[in-house]
């Protein structure tokens, strides 16, 4: 549904317009005559025209052509009212003209009666809460962002992808893939490429783009052994289990715990992750060879996450996706294996004390696959301590040793009042069941 | 006419896809004729610009390479990134695909 806004131009209410088509309309290659000139949206950006509505507002950014300027958007952000992340599901119709999709499901609407969409509109939901309440993080962009999920995407699709706005999900064909939609982890995958792209922004090509994939894989399982309440050593570790049709059991796109696992047939060949920095494969930066194999050699940082986790043993998402989060915010666009495993080290020093367990499980789960973190003792450990001190540690200088870094109390108070919350919630819903 | 859809990358961009071909002489006439339409519509509709950054994720691309009277073109696009024609003609190859599988 296209109207015209008070700017002469097309827009599409409610909705955020694919990468490749800013309006819907026939344009120039360049998309010059589609567009506002940025200075006139940088002046009503400037004056806080708060009676446009978030829409328009959007609209405005998408035919601006702007949307790729993160300064812009966190300016727009702070005029326009907070979202906290609500949920608009479109239904396709097995077009891939996004434009043309159908509203199917708002947040405060009722379910529909088509699964896909139910599915799309709660995992959604599952991975905003996972956000907020682990992370208190507020949505995508941690302002609120609007989450709007695409399913029924083109026919007989057999992917999921986030364009830079949204979440698209394919029905499969199947045969071989079931509806994308029917994994929390996939959901979630989706959803962690718009957090990293509001935080280090990752080039999704090479090393940074594996750490990319690596991060979407880290809290997309993390997001699903959160909503089963699992512990480290319960999880499956596994990436799209869900997405291959019954005739297919056992597979799944990816495994953290073991890369290179995931599935080994004649139809679809074998998983080629790597779980090792001597396998890393270097393959063409170009769109046919997946960018330099963001996609594969993710294996290798999606395993030391894994090891790291179980190092530490508990749920995942505590002091593993604490310090992979501070982590992830601390990175840049650039970032290459080895300076995000020395940030993680760094960070589980300030969040839980150097030297302490989950630092050293840190540094081990690194070196298991190739990667010596700077700051790490050279001399070989026998093994993580089994010693686990007191969470959080004291704020006694004198606990963390000669010479090392105070913690980091906000980050530790941050997570603590997470923790707090989640056990409130836990408990009030056992009263209410008594 | 032969039409070979080749699909690369997206969220499973590690599993083997192999090449699938439409052979255009096998199809009846009012096919065959539609899917010669449909590439010259897709040829003269060239992919639009890669944008800079790039901000697609797990988005899959697609080559068809086509070979009509000893001449081999090729097309390309990728979710979130064709023409319309391209879309067009990659949707038609698609559902011929299937339906003869």
């Amino acid at each position: 549904m296209n109207n015209t806004s008070s700017f002469g131009h097309a827009t599409n209410a409610g909705r955020n317009l694919p990468l490749n088509n800013t309006c819907g309309m026939r344009c120039n290659r360049t998309s010059v005559s589609c567009i506002v000139p940025p200075h006139i949206l940088r002046r009503l950006i400037e004056k806080g025209a708060k009676n446009l509505s978030q829409d328009a507002f959007r609209t405005l950014l998408t035919t601006a052509g702007l949307r790729g300027e993160r300064s812009v958007r966190a300016a727009v952000a702070f005029a326009a009212a907070p979202a906290h992340g609500r949920r608009t599901i479109s239904d396709c119709r097995q077009g891939r003209r996004l434009e043309s999709a159908r509203i199917v499901r708002t947040e405060d609407g009722a379910p529909s009666a088509d699964p896909a969409v139910n599915r799309a509109f709660d995992f959604l939901g599952k991975t905003r809460d996972f956000y907020k309440e682990v992370l208190n993080r507020d949505s995508i962009d941690d302002r609120g962002m609007r989450l709007n999920g695409y399913v029924h995407y083109g026919n007989h699709f057999q992917n999921a992808f986030w364009d830079g706005l949204q979440m698209v999900f394919g029905d499969g064909d199947g045969e071989l893939f079931d509806d994308f939609t029917k994994s929390l982890d996939v959901v979630a995958h989706e959803l962690a490429h718009g957090v990293t792209e509001h935080t280090a922004n990752l080039a999704y090509h090479n090393q940074s783009g594996a750490l990319n994939e690596s991060l979407s894989d880290v809290f997309g399982s993390l997001v699903k052994q959160w909503s089963l309440n699992q512990n480290a050593s319960e999880a499956d570790w596994l990436i799209g289990a869900e997405l291959f049709t019954p005739s297919r059991p056992g597979d799944a796109l990816r495994s953290m715990k073991a890369p290179g696992t995931a599935y080994d047939n004649d139809l679809i060949g074998k998983d080629p992750q790597p779980d090792h920095m001597d396998r890393f494969d270097a393959l063409p930066d170009t769109e046919d060879d997946d960018f330099g194999g963001v996609h594969i050699n993710s294996g290798i940082p999606n395993k030391a996450f894994y090891l790291t986790a179980i190092k530490i043993g508990g749920v995942a998402w505590q002091a593993p996706g604490q310090i992979w989060y501070e982590s992830l915010k601390a990175s840049s666009t650039d970032t290459q294996f080895q300076e995000f495993a020395d940030t993680t080290f760094s960070k589980a020093g300030l969040l839980f004390g150097a030297g302490k367990l989950e630092q050293e499980a840190v540094a081990e789960a690194w070196r298991e696959v190739g990667i010596r973190v700077a700051g790490a003792p050279r001399a070989a450990r026998t093994g993580v301590s089994s010693a686990r001190p007191a969470w959080p540690v004291s704020a006694s200088g004198a606990d963390l040793g000669l010479g090392e870094a105070v913690p980091d109390w906000s980050a530790r108070i941050e997570a603590l009042g997470a923790e707090l919350q989640r056990v409130s919630r836990e408990v009030a819903a056992l009263r209410a069941h008594a | 006419m032969k039409v070979t859809l080749q699909q690369h990358g997206g969220i499973a961009a590690g599993i083997t896809r192999r090449p699938q071909t439409l052979d255009g002489d096998r199809l009846p006439p009012d096919e065959a004729r539609e899917l010669e339409q449909l590439v010259a519509a897709a040829a003269e509709s060239p992919q639009p610009e890669q944008p800079q950054p790039v901000r697609a994720r797990d988005a899959m691309s697609y080559t068809i390479t086509v070979e009509h009277s000893g001449a081999i073109r090729t097309l390309k696009g990728s979710d979130g990134r064709m023409s319309e024609a391209f879309t067009a003609l990659l949707e038609w190859v698609e559902a011929r695909l299937a339906r003869s599988r």
